[in-house]
């Protein structure tokens, strides 16, 4: 408990005090007090505003893409087939595998010369010549979104599976004998029994949605222009390329009650919508 | 058991039979594609790399690429000044000591503090819960300011403990959420029988408890070891390069370097965490989704 203070309550204390002073870029020194000066030049600069934008974009199709693949692959290996031992250890792969390299895998999958993702569409015959999807202001973000869905529908998968496992045969057979087709058991038994695990899923879906960091800064750090700069990449600068220490823990402080009241909400709008 | 699986497999129609499968058709390649071209990159030489379209299975393979990194001879081959070989496993010692470490020091003060949780249920337990929950959604950029300042100040900056430190903040919250868990499971009559016995707490914590606490210690401990060999960004702010990750990162970055080498550090990063989970996956998995359903 008190280690947890120290590690946690102090520095989050810390980046709040920071946040209202003008901190020189040593850093060793809070710097002169200058209040809320450092929300007002963030909330009136179009560079932040727009990143706040890339990371709702980028959150939104992450949370739902992810949850909904998740969900998908976890109803499919949860039926009878050949080989189903070994799908399910596949689904393990990208959870396991870290952030960063999920990040560096996918830069080099959609790379402009060499990738393999180019290559499977020259292939199938969809496009004769290589794209350079990550350069691409159009494709750059979907990418980015792509390659973190990759990760955390897996993640998603693993958790929703063991939530089916548990869902007793009886009532879906039961209810097959009443007639019901696989959409109206799928929506009246399925759904409900995994609403738990759903919850527990999306509130880590939302968390690292907000919070991603690894897998940008590997394949684009921001780029091109600032079409894939998510408002961890922009604090990131802040602190570390423009050793800003000031103007980059308002922005910190932000994000991370954006974040808090996100998950809190979500909590709370699943927990009220069960008590009815 | 046994006859329902047969009646399911009777009624299955095989339009759906087929449906299935091609649902794990498309399952597998989306999963595997991705690591396979990485593999396969790791396997060849940089002339190959540049085939359009890219070969998914190579005229001819190496592991020249591999030796590269892990014996310093990736050369001239346009790595620049960094030379990857020399400095790739070191860090995977670094990796393996800051997690191994963490593994160790997180079961202790987590098992006790979960035991305690468990057994003592204290008022304001919950809050502890939910301040547990929200640890994970502080994010480690908003704090990394004031670590960076203190560790500068007490002289730990760039060194594994800086990391052993400040990875605390979200491997603890875990390892205690886990082992609560799994202590609430656990009866208690038999700490009872051993109480009756004369054995002290302590004693029964150590000789009771954690023989029969094995999996869900073996879990935790996993899932810790996979939190800090994953760990990027306190590793990239808080040290030059010293573990796998930002090692990594920065290998990316340098100008003109080896795709094939990098590709053979980035399948070794991956093999610890994979096979470390594919053992102990039931354990793992049954921990995660163990305080799921409450």
């Amino acid at each position: 408990m008190i280690i947890l203070i120290v590690l946690l309550a102090l520095p989050t204390l810390l980046t709040i005090v920071y946040s209202l002073h003008d901190v020189p870029a040593s850093g060793s020194s809070f710097g002169p007090f200058v209040g809320i000066e450092n929300f007002t030049i963030i909330f009136s600069s179009p560079v932040f505003w727009r990143s706040a934008q890339v990371t709702l974009t980028f959150s939104v199709g992450f949370v739902i893409l992810s949850t909904v693949i998740g969900l998908a692959m976890a109803m499919l290996l949860n039926q009878r087939f050949i080989g189903r031992g070994l799908a399910r250890a596949l689904l393990i792969i990208p959870w396991a595998t870290p952030w960063l390299v999920i990040g560096i895998l996918w830069k080099w999958f959609a790379d402009g010369s060499v990738g393999g993702l180019n290559a499977v569409l020259m292939m199938l015959g969809l496009t004769n010549d290589y794209h350079p999807f990550l350069s691409d202001p159009n494709t750059a973000l979907p990418i980015t979104v792509i390659a973190a869905v990759w990760r955390q529908a897996s993640f998603a998968g693993i958790l929703l599976l063991a939530g089916l496992q548990t869902l007793p045969e009886e009532l879906n057979e039961a209810a097959q004998l009443d007639g019901a087709n696989w959409w109206q058991r799928f929506s009246n038994i399925t759904l409900p029994w995994l609403r738990p695990v759903l919850i527990t899923v999306t509130v880590f879906n939302v968390i690292y949605a907000f919070l991603q960091f690894d897998v940008v800064f590997a394949m684009t750090q921001g780029g091109p222009g600032d079409t894939t700069q998510v408002l961890s990449v922009l604090i990131y600068r802040q602190l570390f390329v423009n050793t800003n220490i000031g103007l980059g823990s308002a922005l910190a402080v932000i994000l991370g009650v954006v974040a808090l009241i996100g998950g809190l909400t979500i909590v709370r709008l699943f927990y009220r919508r069960e008590m009815h | 058991m046994a006859s329902s699986a047969f009646e399911r497999g009777r009624r299955r129609s095989p339009a759906t039979s087929i449906a299935i499968y091609l649902g794990v058709l498309v399952f597998a390649i989306w999963i595997l594609l991705p690591v396979w071209y990485l593999v396969v990159s790791s396997l060849i030489t940089p002339s190959q790399l540049g085939v359009k379209p890219f070969p998914l299975v190579p005229s001819s393979m190496t592991l020249d690429n591999y030796a590269a990194v892990l014996f310093g001879n990736t050369g001239g081959k346009g790595i620049g000044s960094t030379d990857m070989g020399t400095r790739l496993v070191p860090a995977v010692g670094q990796s393996l000591l800051v997690s191994s470490v963490l593994v160790v020091l997180n079961l202790f003060i987590a098992g006790a503090a979960a035991y305690g949780l468990s057994r003592y249920p204290f008022r304001g337990a919950r809050a502890f819960e939910l301040s547990v929950i929200a640890t994970r959604i502080v994010p480690a950029i908003a704090i990394i300011g004031p670590f960076f300042v203190a560790f500068r100040v007490i002289g730990v900056l760039n060194t594994p403990w800086a990391l052993v430190i400040s990875y605390n903040v979200f491997t603890l919250p875990l390892a205690i959420m886990i082992l609560k868990n799994y202590f609430d499971q656990l009866p208690r009559e038999i700490e009872e029988a051993a109480k009756i016995d004369g054995a002290t707490r302590l004693q029964t914590l150590w000789i009771i408890i954690v023989p029969i606490a094995r999996p869900g210690l073996v879990a935790a401990g996993v899932l810790i070891f996979l939190e800090a060999w994953s760990e990027f960004f306190y590793a990239l702010v808080l040290t030059n390069q010293l573990t796998v990750p930002p090692l990594l990162a920065g290998f990316q970055s340098v100008q003109q370097f080896n795709w094939n080498a990098l590709a053979a550090a980035t399948v070794m990063s991956m093999l610890p965490p994979t096979v470390l989970v594919l053992i102990f996956q039931r354990h793992v998995v049954g921990a995660l989704t163990a305080g799921v359903g409450k």
